[in-house]
């Protein structure tokens, strides 16, 4: 599976001279916690409801400043085509919780661990039930398999 | 704008006490101009992954630049 396919939603972003007031604004309605940060279309950063709160909030950081300041910098990104293998590595060793998703430059996604957890504990349901299955009907496709079998 | 070019090394500083930079090489420059995303081979984990870098970035760069070529 691609990194891509992988993104459930199109990604959210913010424009780095815009305010903090904008960004909390742009998250309670799209209802997303995390903003990718752009400066003239290119990402420069991903700033989560969380640095608002920790880094803002709590430093009494005016509303009406650059949102740049609150930012994560430093992004580390998939391309489209990266595969599953590609983006577990990248949780794994960045210490990421979201993973934003690059065609060419432009961010065209975003993964987060949870997409990845909830993809993996549907395939281990599937997996379960093909078990249980065979578990529960033995020999269902015995017969079918009788003229092949020693 | 962070510029770079195929074959130099860059590394990202810790962010806290004790944590050690992470240092990789340039794979390839995607960018206008070698501006980012840069795909970097982290030494670490021999993996690669696209790279925004931020202010705790350094780029050093190994080899000698079209410029430099053409003032020697």
């Amino acid at each position: 599976m691609k990194a891509i396919e992988l993104s459930p939603r199109p990604p959210v972003t913010i424009d780095c001279s815009d305010t903090v007031h904008q960004a909390a604004v742009v998250m309670a309605k799209t209802g997303v916690g995390a903003l990718i940060v752009l400066d003239a279309g290119v990402p420069v950063g991903v700033v989560t409801d969380r640095d608002i709160v920790t880094r803002g909030v709590a430093h009494r950081h005016p509303a009406d400043a650059r949102i740049d300041g609150l930012m994560s910098m430093g992004l580390i990104a998939l391309d489209v085509g990266d595969e599953l293998e590609d983006v577990m590595h990248a949780f794994e060793h960045h210490a990421v919780r979201r993973l934003p998703v690059v065609d060419g430059s432009e961010v065209v996604g975003v993964v987060s661990l949870d997409d990845v957890i909830t993809l993996l504990v549907n395939d281990l349901a599937h997996v379960s039930k093909v078990v249980a299955a065979q578990i529960m009907f033995p020999h269902a496709n015995d017969e079918a398999a009788a003229p092949s079998r020693m | 704008m962070t510029r770079a070019a195929v074959g130099d090394e860059l590394i990202v500083q810790g962010h806290s006490v004790g944590e050690p930079p992470r240092v990789g090489e340039v794979l390839e420059v995607r960018g206008d101009d070698g501006g980012p995303p840069f795909r970097v081979r982290w030494d670490e984990t021999g993996r690669s992954t696209l790279l925004f870098p931020g202010a705790d970035c350094v780029i050093k760069h190994l080899k000698p630049t079209a410029e430099q070529e053409t003032s020697r």
